[in-house]
């Protein structure tokens, strides 16, 4: 059963207020350890967890804050984690960027541009032998680029995996946006060329994110793999003066220092690239409003 | 019967207990990796995968079974191959074990063949197998005879956790090496002993038991009888035994077939516990200006010389 989009609404602004006060601490230097904050990517992230049976299993990347957040629903854990305490979600031996979470179905998180697709398709290959779960392994429009996204898919359709390779497309690879440096991937060609079932997710509404993954859960577990591919915008960014002129950093590690956080305006961007503006279209500001002070509040009493 | 049918053999049996999955590019067609793989398949429940030709990814696919508690074997047939794996050896396998529970784990080891027979050319001259082990600390261990093989495999091919394993391709047509059963066996499996002797203490490294094994034939010939040790981990292994002998013997002598700079024999010799020695005779690969053209790929020694300086010493 789909939870409502209020309830849903309810996860993705808790996950937002989670890690704009993850930001709040980090500008103030609390954090040691890199770490990738994912604003802008709720909705895909609560949507995405709000489909994961009890045997998928979730392989990420650097960028894994809003789906160890999502998933683990503890903002202790994962701050405790980052700073390296006994009390974090991984004893304080993983930090960030390889945060895993095995109770909870995150067996492994990488770093490394295109390294969790062929990890993704073991983690499937022995799903299917026990005939249970699917495994979901996520990346982006720059790990895409990597030689083990087509091995992983191609390797995945020969054994009929079921798996679901994510590719959340935020358009950047750190500084260098798709332009830059590639000519533009069409990946439902790339899809079909392949015989793989191809995905696509926009407008950040979490409650039609939630059928979509859901359909795409059943056909990668009926008949193999899904390729989805998601565009997300990663909020953050900031004019950087050059001596050329202003340039756009696009927000990629670190705290993001444009974004500040009080308690009670949670939105970023005013537009459907911020999941919370979309939410504030389909329930009401003042629905917003009185979320996001409710979550601030219960995270707050969390820390305390 | 030849060095690779037995280990063959040896597959069979292990391989066919469990439900494993074994995977590789064409591990159950043609010629089977020339004999590596004939026949070998998994127990009840496991599954045998003929590949894409995918080795970064193959090797990555091991990691995510052993995560799931899937025990799984890859075979490749050339170890260089396995260098698009580097990736997946170094950083999934630290990311792996510095949080994992190894209890929890499926078992993961990766068997290349060490191609060492020299006449495939430049892109195949890699035949160091510490190249791959010290990258990232991976156990691993060559088979290099009966005795070796059938402890190693028995012990160590599904056990929890990562390693490595490989077989010599310029050994597979050879007969296995007369050796009686070892007298001692280093920690972890890591080092075999086969002969006792006072007169100096001969060490194999790499692949370079053949030629120690001679070695130690004609020293006998001369009347000197050497201590026969080889060392089949090339990190962290076991050498406790090794200094006991040389320490007694006042005479070392090690053969190291390794084409690399990173000889896996350096660690014993930089052994503070290794006493001053009379003789410290170090047989290693010299390689000539064509040691990257299709030419012989092979230890070459003077066993006459060698003989020599022992008895003169």
């Amino acid at each position: 059963m789909t939870l409502s989009l209020q309830k849903l609404g309810e996860r993705v602004v808790w996950l937002r207020t989670a890690q704009l006060m993850i930001n709040e601490e980090y500008r103030k230097g609390i954090f040691k350890v890199p770490i990738h904050l994912a604003l802008g990517h709720e909705a895909l992230a609560v949507a995405l967890e709000s489909v994961l049976s009890r045997n998928d299993r979730l392989i990420l990347t650097h960028r894994n804050a809003a789906y160890n957040l999502a998933r683990c629903q503890s903002l202790q854990a994962v701050r405790d984690e980052y700073l390296l305490k006994k009390s974090g979600l991984a004893g304080g031996k993983l930090g960030s960027m390889n945060l895993a979470n095995p109770v909870r179905g995150i067996p492994y998180a990488s770093s490394i541009l295109g390294n969790s697709f062929p990890v993704g398709a073991g983690v499937a290959l022995a799903l299917q032998k026990k005939g249970k779960g699917i495994a979901i392994s996520l990346g982006g429009d720059g790990s895409m680029e990597e030689g083990t996204f087509y091995e992983t898919l191609t390797f995945a359709k020969a054994q009929k995996l079921p798996l679901i390779v994510l590719i959340e497309n935020n358009k950047w690879s750190m500084a260098t946006h798709i332009s830059e440096r590639r000519a533009p991937i069409d990946l439902t060609l790339f899809a079909r060329a392949l015989g793989v079932s191809y995905v696509h997710l926009s407008g950040n509404n979490v409650y039609t994110y939630v059928q979509a993954l859901k359909k795409a859960r059943a056909v990668a577990h009926k008949n193999g793999p899904v390729l989805v591919e998601a565009e997300v915008s990663t909020l953050g960014d900031w004019i950087k003066q050059e001596e050329k002129g202003p340039r756009l950093i696009n927000y990629h590690s670190g705290p993001a220092p444009t974004v500040t956080f009080g308690g009670t305006i949670a939105t970023i961007r005013r537009s459907p690239e911020d999941p919370l503006q979309v939410l504030e279209k389909k329930l009401g500001a003042v629905w917003l409003k009185k979320s996001v002070s409710k979550q601030y509040h219960t995270l707050r009493k969390e820390l305390l | 019967m030849t060095y690779i049918e037995h280990i063959n053999t040896l597959l069979r049996i292990q391989v066919g207990k469990l439900p494993l999955v074994i995977y590789g590019q064409n591990i159950t067609r043609g010629s089977c990796l020339g004999g590596f793989t004939r026949g070998v398949l998994p127990g009840k429940g496991g599954r045998a995968i003929n590949t894409t030709n995918a080795e970064s990814t193959l090797a990555g696919l091991g990691f995510g079974m052993l995560l799931e508690g899937q025990s799984s074997i890859f075979f490749t047939k050339q170890m260089d191959f396995l260098l698009l794996g580097i990736d997946q050896l170094v950083n999934t396998y630290n990311n792996i074990r510095s949080a994992s529970d190894q209890k929890e784990l499926g078992s993961y080891t990766i068997f290349p063949i060490t191609v060492d027979s020299g006449l495939q050319g430049p892109q195949s001259s890699l035949n160091t197998f510490a190249d791959f082990c010290t990258i990232a600390k991976i156990r691993g261990y060559t088979l290099t005879n009966k005795w070796d093989a059938g402890r190693i495999l028995s012990r160590h091919l599904t056990a929890p956790g990562f390693r490595l394993m490989t077989v010599s391709q310029r050994m597979f047509k050879d007969e296995l090496l007369p050796l009686p059963k070892p007298l001692w066996v280093g920690k972890d499996d890591t080092a075999f002993q086969y002969y006792a002797g006072d007169g100096a203490t001969v060490v194999a490294f790499n692949f370079a038991l053949p030629q120690a094994f001679t070695l130690r034939e004609e020293l006998k010939k001369a009347g000197i009888a050497a201590a026969l040790f080889n060392v089949n981990s090339p990190t962290t292994y076991d050498c406790g035994k090794i200094i006991e002998s040389t320490n007694k013997t006042k005479k070392l002598i090690v053969l190291d077939d390794s084409k690399s700079d990173n000889l896996p024999h350096n660690h014993l010799l930089a052994d503070d516990k290794l006493k001053p020695l009379t003789l410290r005779l170090v047989i290693k690969r010299e390689l000539k200006k064509d040691w990257l053209y299709p030419v012989k790929d092979l230890l070459e020694i003077d066993y006459k010389k060698v003989v020599e300086k022992v008895c003169k010493t």
